[in-house]
């Protein structure tokens, strides 16, 4: 199976390419609009898609992905489904820094407390960031697409003296240990 | 808007085990419980992964007859309070007098009640007791209010027109210790009558009592819960039927009705439980595997996966619950873990 790899491609010149995965396909075609639209002095590209493996045939033009970001919708239990599924087919490379978690309706009420808890405890076992977002506003839009392509220009390697992997490092997930404190 | 109608014939899966061992260097305990915050992200709270399972308990040894049948029958709409400031269950007569003037006053101002109708209003508050689980559970209270037409004679029955009732029952117990002590908890508000007076009663106990009153709507893990604590309950007293109703997100959208026939149910049911067989209890993950097989049974005929939308309502012959906040207890058996789940989720929702 094609499992998405990070350093199979040789990177391009100034330009940087995020791949958005989400399972509702509705968040990322506004993030897609304004990352694009944001950018003025590197090429950023942006590929969506539903969930992976993504399509063989695609294989050659895709360009090299610098950030894989699983879109996550706490609303539906399915996507956070789709997103366990589609972890099996990214190679391990890519959760030095390369990988984030973004999660809209975590405000929602009508949402369990334990969906956003497993969600987090899924970043925090791999290590990877995990951001928040508001998708039914246009300013939660830009919010979320301005963190996005901060994030994305250090793991392209356009930041000096910052990595992904310095950067997650950072940024990363925890679960704080009085709410995972010892009980039996 | 079409209408997925399911009545199963068999759908007795053996569900494979799924155990995820969680090992962030602890022992492999799976923990009874874990924490949350509520709402206001002040207070830390237990939110048990594991349930005592619902055993028929004939209330009528506890609670009087004809006050389980003002609370069982009725749909109830739920709310959370905030803790009563210097409530007294023994001044219950005053606080009658009280609001009915005040819903006098209300209706003299032209506000809220509906202007016109010649009647007065008689509220009588009063205690249930029994329905309190624990010593540390305020007793439920309860309130009537019956409209008083003016020229009637003396002797007509007087007619419901609103009803409700606080109650706190199994309430999680650093909670309620962590209360100041001038403060009484009945974290659930139940109504049910015309809007207008619910809005005028809850302004009259935020004005005595310094308190707030929201909206409480039930998540869908809670809708699990009841939904598998109903029909573990089957063998005792028959569901006959469990009714799932989903809405997906498809444009326009999608509404789905899952009615399961209750033997296969209960099936279901038994072959998740002897994974784990801890009598007397029911995990989360049991609940997770009986919605999983549910879903994955609905896939197989319709290829629509359920959990791309979201369950809006559970309802067997003992009780429905909707995910806005409705609620009906048909059989009072099983009245103290409903009354149980309804409290922890209205305690969750706290604004402290």
């Amino acid at each position: 199976m094609s499992t998405l790899k990070p350093f199979s491609k040789i990177p391009e010149l100034n330009s940087a390419n995020v791949l958005l995965v989400e399972n509702e396909e509705q968040f990322q075609k506004k993030l897609a609009d304004v990352i694009v639209n944001a950018e003025k002095d590197v090429s950023v590209g942006v590929r969506l898609a539903r969930r992976l493996p993504l399509p063989v045939e695609n294989e050659e033009t895709r360009p090299c992905i610098d950030l894989v970001v699983f879109i996550i919708n706490l609303s539906f239990e399915r996507s956070f489904q789709s997103v366990e599924l589609s972890l099996k087919y990214v190679d391990p490379g890519f959760f030095l820094g390369k990988v984030c978690f973004l999660v809209t309706g975590a405000r929602c009420w009508s949402v369990s407390s334990d969906r956003l808890q497993s969600v987090r405890k899924l970043a925090t076992s791999l290590r990877c960031p995990l951001l928040y977002a508001e998708d039914q506003t246009v300013e939660g839009v830009n919010t979320a697409a301005a963190r996005l392509l901060r994030v994305l220009k250090v793991t392209a390697g356009l930041t000096p003296w910052a990595t992904g992997l310095s950067l997650s490092t950072l940024t990363r997930c925890t679960l704080s240990s009085d709410l995972e404190g010892d009980f039996d | 808007m079409m209408e997925g109608r399911s009545a199963m014939e068999s759908p007795v899966t053996r569900l494979p085990t799924r155990r995820r061992t969680k090992s962030y260097g602890r022992s492999c305990f799976e923990a009874s419980s874990r924490f949350a915050y509520t709402s206001g992200q002040l207070t830390i709270l237990r939110i048990p992964t594991t349930r005592e399972a619902p055993r028929a308990r004939n209330i009528a040894e506890r609670v009087d007859p004809e006050q389980v049948t003002l609370l069982i029958k009725n749909e109830w709409k739920l709310s959370y309070v905030t803790p009563l400031y210097r409530f007294r269950h023994t001044h219950l007569k005053k606080y009658s007098k009280h609001l009915s003037a005040f819903i006098a006053a209300e209706k003299q101002q032209g506000t809220a009640v509906e202007v016109g109708l010649e009647t007065g209003y008689r509220v009588t508050f009063s205690t249930v007791l029994g329905i309190a689980e624990t010593d540390e559970d305020a007793e439920t209270v309860f309130i009537q209010i019956q409209s008083k037409p003016m020229f009637a004679a003396t002797g007509d029955a007087l007619k419901v027109v609103w009803s409700g009732w606080l109650t706190c029952v199994n309430g999680s117990p650093e909670y309620l210790h962590s209360l100041l002590p001038d403060f009484v908890s009945l974290p659930l508000f139940c109504s049910s009558g015309p809007e207008n007076i619910t809005v005028v009663v809850k302004s009259w106990f935020e004005k005595m009592f310094d308190c707030r009153f929201g909206s409480l709507g039930l998540d869908s893990t809670s809708l699990q819960w009841l939904c598998a604590l109903w029909t573990g309950c089957h063998p005792d007293n028959n569901i006959r039927y469990l009714r799932l109703l989903w809405t997906l997100p498809t444009q326009p959208p999608l509404d789905v009705s899952y009615t399961v026939n209750p033997q296969d149910a209960w099936e279901l049911w038994n072959s998740v439980r002897q994974e784990d067989s801890v009598d007397g209890t029911v995990g989360i993950d049991e609940v997770k595997h009986f919605m999983a097989g549910l879903e994955s049974h609905f896939f197989r005929h319709f290829k629509i996966y359920l959990s791309s939308g979201t369950l809006r309502k559970v309802s067997t012959a003992l009780g429905s619950a909707q995910q806005d906040g409705k609620v009906k207890i048909l059989c009072s058996d099983y009245l103290a873990t409903v009354l149980t789940l309804l409290t922890e989720c209205a305690i969750l929702k706290m604004p402290i």
